[in-house]
């Protein structure tokens, strides 16, 4: 074990397929599309083609090759190159997050793909296995977990707590609920769009459907019935996706990582250390508040991309109802504490937030004004499209003094804003790198202030509520000035 | 509350590099206004000229007389072993607290302007955003930059 490995060979054929499906567009064009045409161009396009794709195949094999990796009883070991070789050592300690991902491809060959980041801001950030067999994955994990000194047999005493506890799977109730907050129904229609252009262009469609629109006007049995049927299919669809999409969820945690599990086929996982969780938010938008549930969001400083895409890995179920969202921060993050006894605005920021110019507003209504442009032969456009600009910023605002709450509760701080969709945030003191309090005039005047805090996150996260209380800014500067109570130093 | 403040010759680099910036822009000013006399520009960019040279000016007294005081005046900043305080702005007003476990680097600049008065100005980067004092007496800011270097190095449990 000691001995420095390769990476699974399987890597290769999952890099080349990669390299295939990304080459595939240049490939095409150039000996499918044009193929037959001569052209200084194409000659050599094609030339250049071939001499990449081969260069890419071999420097495949090559770094199959040459690279290993090793772990050790408190960091890893990265080893690239042959004639230039680069050696990388990652200490467990900095790990922030752990995910794994089974596409199709993992799934039928049985493997898996394991990402370890950690949060510093070079390219070369995370630890990445892309095809690893699911024991090795699973072996990785556990000594990352536990590490355990190779060399000797002596199995550490200290065995932490690793009995894990499910806290939430969803319940058919739940995933219908989620089908129709997400309004994954929706998803129907660009697929819709494309079907019918699809279709459009095999077959000289518009006289078709001029046939069906003429039957239809007929009989008005057809349309309610096709109606009810197209209705009943965005329905069928909202729920299959979201099923796909959200059917197997699992939050669990043991004493000291939190887990998630989701993916009814392409598998993703994803494990947090508990003490590693920078901040939480609960987010709900208008849609999720009618149908009282709510997102909760952990907060990792390691990045949460696996693949290139940016998976929703750090979202605890999407649509948990909102008690239950509550419950179960304190069950899973038994150092957080959640209140609902939050104070508000004073009257008097209302009126500064009111009143503040709107830069929105102001800009576009010039240019309104200069252009006048006539919107659907109303020459008058110009003055509506202002008002209703104004009317909905307004709107704006007044939603969100009216959502915007905050407290300071012993060592953690909670904000929330947000004017359609509310964010409420809630992070520790230690976990706060930074923060400030500015003034503008009028809220010197006023005795208002804003506050900011910054955290770790990839990319930083900045968070903070204007217009609150000088004697809160004041209380938040010092109570942050208090955090060597709970940190302590090596 | 932060008590220390900035080198009194602070104003006078201010005032200095904002007359050099308003001389380039006045000159900008005035290149254009003979452009527009030569080639008989339209009437309204005359206007637009003219409209934007008043801004300067209201501009340039604000720069060269009132922004440098003011923003001396209210510059103050405190360097603890826990923490870097940082509070600047007159009309806005802006309060940072940066623990000192979070600073990343510290370095001292020095341009032509504060080299001339043996001043030197204090950059501060941490894990999130990074500031800068502006203009501190060599000594101090090289015995401050020795300062947080040394109280950065103490690390907290759990980086």
């Amino acid at each position: 074990m000691n001995e420095a490995k390769r990476y699974h060979p399987l890597i290769i054929v999952y890099r080349i397929f990669k390299l295939l499906r990304n080459s595939f567009v240049f490939a095409f064009y150039l000996f499918v599309i044009k193929w037959g045409a001569e052209s200084t161009f194409l000659t050599y396009g094609r030339l250049l083609f071939i001499l990449l794709f081969g260069f890419s195949i071999v420097s495949i094999v090559y770094n199959w090759f040459t690279n290993t990796y090793k772990l050790d009883n408190a960091s890893f070991h990265i080893y690239k190159g042959l004639f230039t070789k680069t050696k990388r050592t990652i200490p467990f300690s900095k790990i922030q997050n752990v995910s794994r991902h089974s596409s199709t491809f993992h799934l039928t060959f049985n493997v898996t793909s394991i990402t370890f980041e950690t949060s510093m801001a070079d390219k070369d950030a995370s630890v990445s296995f892309p095809v690893i067999s699911r024991e090795e994955a699973d072996r990785i994990d556990d000594h990352i977990a536990n590490p355990k000194s190779f060399d000797s047999n002596d199995v550490n005493t200290a065995q932490t707590d690793h009995s894990r506890t499910i806290h939430f799977t969803p319940t058919k109730k739940d995933i219908i609920r989620a089908s129709f907050t997400s309004l994954s129904f929706l998803a129907v229609i660009p697929i819709m769009i494309s079907l019918y252009s699809k279709i459009n262009r095999m077959m000289d469609a518009d006289r078709t459907s001029e046939v069906l629109i003429s039957s239809m006007k007929d009989s008005w049995l057809v349309v309610s019935i096709l109606t009810v049927v197209t209705i009943a299919a965005f329905v069928l669809f909202g729920i299959v996706r979201t099923i796909v999409k959200y059917g197997k969820y699992e939050i669990s945690s043991d004493g000291e990582r939190i887990h998630i599990v989701k993916g009814l086929i392409n598998k993703t996982s994803f494990s947090i250390l508990k003490s590693k969780v920078q901040a939480i938010e609960i987010k709900q938008s208008p849609i999720k508040r009618l149908a009282g549930t709510a997102e909760v969001k952990l907060t990792s400083a390691g990045s949460l991309d696996i693949d290139e895409d940016t998976l929703e890995v750090n979202s605890l179920y999407p649509f948990l109802p909102v008690q239950r969202a509550y419950d179960m921060i304190s069950e899973i993050l038994p150092s957080y504490e959640v209140t609902s006894d939050m104070n508000r605005l004073p009257k008097k920021s209302f009126w500064v937030r009111m009143l503040k110019p709107s830069w929105l507003w102001i800009i576009s209504t010039t240019v309104l004004f200069y252009f006048k442009p006539s919107v659907l032969n109303v020459e008058q456009a110009w003055w509506i499209i202002s008002i209703s600009l104004c009317i909905i910023i307004g709107a704006a605002r007044w939603l969100d003094y009216f959502h915007t709450q905050y407290t300071l509760n012993n060592q953690f701080i909670q904000l929330k804003t947000g004017s359609l969709t509310t964010t409420l945030f809630v992070s520790k003191r230690d976990k706060i790198i930074e923060v400030a309090t500015t003034q503008n005039v009028y809220q010197k005047r006023i005795g208002l202030s804003s506050v900011k805090t910054i955290n770790r996150a990839k990319p930083v996260k900045h968070k903070g509520v204007h217009d609150v209380p000088i004697e809160l800014a004041d209380s938040f500067y010092s109570w942050y000035m208090r955090r060597y109570q709970e940190t302590k130093v090596e | 509350m932060p008590e220390q403040r900035l080198s009194k010759e602070a104003v006078k680099i201010w005032i200095m590099k904002g007359a050099i910036m308003e001389l380039l822009g006045f000159s900008t000013l005035g290149i254009l206004f003979y452009l527009d006399y030569l080639f008989g520009w339209k009437d309204w960019i005359g206007w637009i000229l003219i409209g934007i040279t008043f801004i300067s000016v209201v501009m340039a007294v604000w720069a060269l007389f009132i922004e440098p005081f003011l923003l001396y005046k209210n510059w103050r900043y405190e360097v603890s072993e826990q923490f870097l305080q940082l509070k600047f702005g007159a009309i806005n007003e802006a309060h940072h607290l940066v623990p000192m476990t979070k600073i990343q680097s510290v370095a001292t600049n020095q341009g032509p302007f504060l080299r001339k008065y043996g001043l030197s100005s204090l950059t501060i980067q941490t894990m999130g955003s990074s500031h800068s004092i502006p203009a501190l007496p060599e000594e101090t800011a090289q015995q401050l930059r020795n300062n947080i270097a040394q109280f950065a190095q103490i690390k907290e449990v759990d980086e």
